[in-house]
């Protein structure tokens, strides 16, 4: 199970990403718990996330939450804001599981 | 290339700008802060809304009408009216939890410090707390409580000074006195001030921060001007793909709350509303049409003259989102960020919204927000309503600025649309 949070100011907009994050995880037989927040929850509930995707209007959230982040091992990144206007499950999906990857083998990437 | 050089620079400045701003921690809290209130408010919102449903007072007696609205008042006395404290509470609270301490103790500890800043009589009555006080005419003197509230206590327990207990006192009861003493040394300092504060003219901190900082301040934010320069600069932040709304409301949000607050007061006492800029002004009638940069104008022109097949598949896939307010697939998608040949709509259309609302209101043709805080993600018509105290001009001049924004944007899109057509028709052709 890999766990994907994603956060922007009130978790709205990042939600419609979900959905469509989630469709396309089913369609490849991932199994994955992808749910979005609002940027006062975030720090807390990246916690519970194995990866935190920032919206990229909110891209200045991420140098706040790196610090933790490194310290817990939760890679944080904002999402390209192309798929983000596209709403692009597939490709947002894709990148979190990247993400996951190179954190748990940092070498393999390499 | 000149252009992408330009704003590379703008990026390099807005970027830290924008960390600063919201990421600086009092600000954060005081966001943090509003949005525990905000349930409350908007509860107290809708009773004031029903309260005054519209052609009641001309269906009911008058009797009846007085006891209808009597029965419903206690919802928005209780929670909108005093909205102050919840702020208050909200501030204390994630300012604590932020240092690391228990968020809790924040909380009370700055609204006890709130109440003993508060003057404790009407009127010659003593014993009392005017509920004026823990409104908007409080508002700024409790952000500050708070804020100066959470410092002191993060200070004195930091400080570590305990009760030595003798041996064998178990452990648990020497703890249950940990934040005895930087509670009592906060209020106490609190308590110092207020006595101070009573040898001078002013009498009370209450009335020196509303006379020396929030009065300038709401007068400033309640006109015109301050409100093009708000508005530009979320449209400018926006522009760079970073969320202005964000940025720019942690500094405006207590001065149009408290210009909100001065309305609903009028509203319910049946005078007439002070002000036009209030919290309503900005999230309906420039957020609620569709998003900030009130793109459902846009999306409207996609379904009217859009021809791209890259363009009218935006529309759709924005369309729903943006009947609620929500917006950044347009923003990202079509694309507005980064896009000088938008720039031009994207900045003017709110400062024209801005200056057409502001004038349909001061003239009388559209009644001023009446204080009750519609969330915004209310379609655009019923926001408008509920707005302006259940007034169907509210509506109107929401759906006449709409027309208005797809009139500006109307040979943006255009070329905008055109560029994409003839290179999806080039692509298809290859």
């Amino acid at each position: 199970m890999k766990r994907i949070l994603l956060a922007c100011s009130s978790g709205m907009s990042t939600s419609l990403l979900v959905s469509r994050m989630k469709e396309a995880a089913a369609a490849r037989g991932v199994d994955v718990d992808i749910w979005a927040v609002s940027q006062d929850k975030a720090a807390t509930e990246m916690r519970k996330a194995d990866v935190l995707l920032v919206g990229p209007q909110m891209r200045f959230l991420i140098k706040k939450l790196s610090q933790e982040g490194a310290a817990m091992g939760i890679p944080i990144e904002a999402i390209d804001p192309i798929a983000y206007g596209r709403v692009d499950g597939e490709a947002v999906l894709e990148k979190a599981l990247e993400l996951i990857k190179r954190e748990r083998n940092p070498h393999e990437s390499e | 290339m000149n252009q992408s050089k330009l704003m590379n620079v703008l990026e390099k400045l807005l970027l830290p700008l924008a960390d600063k701003l919201n990421n600086n921690r009092y600000l954060t809290a005081l966001r943090d802060g509003f949005m525990v209130a905000l349930p409350l408010i908007i509860f107290g919102s809708i009773f004031v809304v029903i309260a005054n449903f519209p052609f009641l007072d001309r269906l009911l007696s008058e009797e009846a009408y007085a006891a209808y609205q009597n029965a419903l008042g206690p919802a928005s006395a209780a929670t909108l009216s005093i909205m102050g404290l919840f702020v208050i509470i909200g501030i204390g609270y994630k300012m604590t939890e932020h240092n690391g301490l228990e968020g809790i103790y924040g909380g009370v500890v700055s609204l006890a410090a709130f109440l003993i800043m508060t003057p404790q009589v009407l009127e010659g009555v003593t014993g009392v707390i005017p509920t004026s006080s823990l409104g908007a005419e409080g508002l700024f003197l409790g952000i500050f409580t708070a804020f100066i509230a959470s410092e002191l206590y993060r200070y004195f327990v930091k400080k570590n000074w305990m009760i030595k207990m003798p041996a064998g006192v178990p452990d648990a009861v020497s703890r249950s006195f940990s934040a005895l003493i930087p509670i009592a040394l906060t209020l106490s300092v609190f308590l110092v001030v207020r006595i101070l504060f009573s040898f001078t003219p002013f009498e009370t901190a209450q009335n020196f921060i509303y006379t020396v900082i929030q009065q300038p301040l709401t007068v400033l934010g309640s006109g015109l001007p301050a409100t093009i320069v708000a508005v530009l600069l979320i449209q400018f932040f926006w522009f760079f793909g970073l969320h202005g709304q964000i940025i720019v409301n942690s500094v405006f949000d207590p001065i149009w709350f408290a210009l909100n607050d001065q309305n609903l007061k009028a509203f319910q006492a049946g005078e007439e509303l002070p002000n036009i800029i209030t919290k309503q002004f900005i999230d309906t009638f420039l957020v609620g049409m569709g998003g900030s940069g009130m793109t459902l104008a846009v999306i409207a022109l996609i379904f009217l003259i859009g021809r791209s097949r890259q363009i009218k598949e935006l529309g759709k896939l924005g369309a729903p989102p943006g009947l609620f307010n929500v917006n950044e697939p347009i923003i990202f998608g079509l694309p507005i960020i980064m896009n000088p040949l938008v720039l031009i709509p994207w900045l003017l259309a709110p400062v024209v919204v801005t200056i057409i609302t502001y004038t349909a209101m001061s003239i009388g043709w559209v009644p001023k927000p009446a204080g009750v805080i519609v969330p915004w993600t209310t379609p655009i018509g019923l926001s408008g309503f509920l707005a302006t105290g259940n007034a169907w001009q509210g509506a109107v001049l929401q759906i006449f600025n709409l027309l208005v924004v797809m009139a500006i944007w109307w040979p943006f899109l255009k070329i905008l649309d055109k560029q994409v057509y003839e290179k999806e028709k080039e692509g298809s052709k290859q």
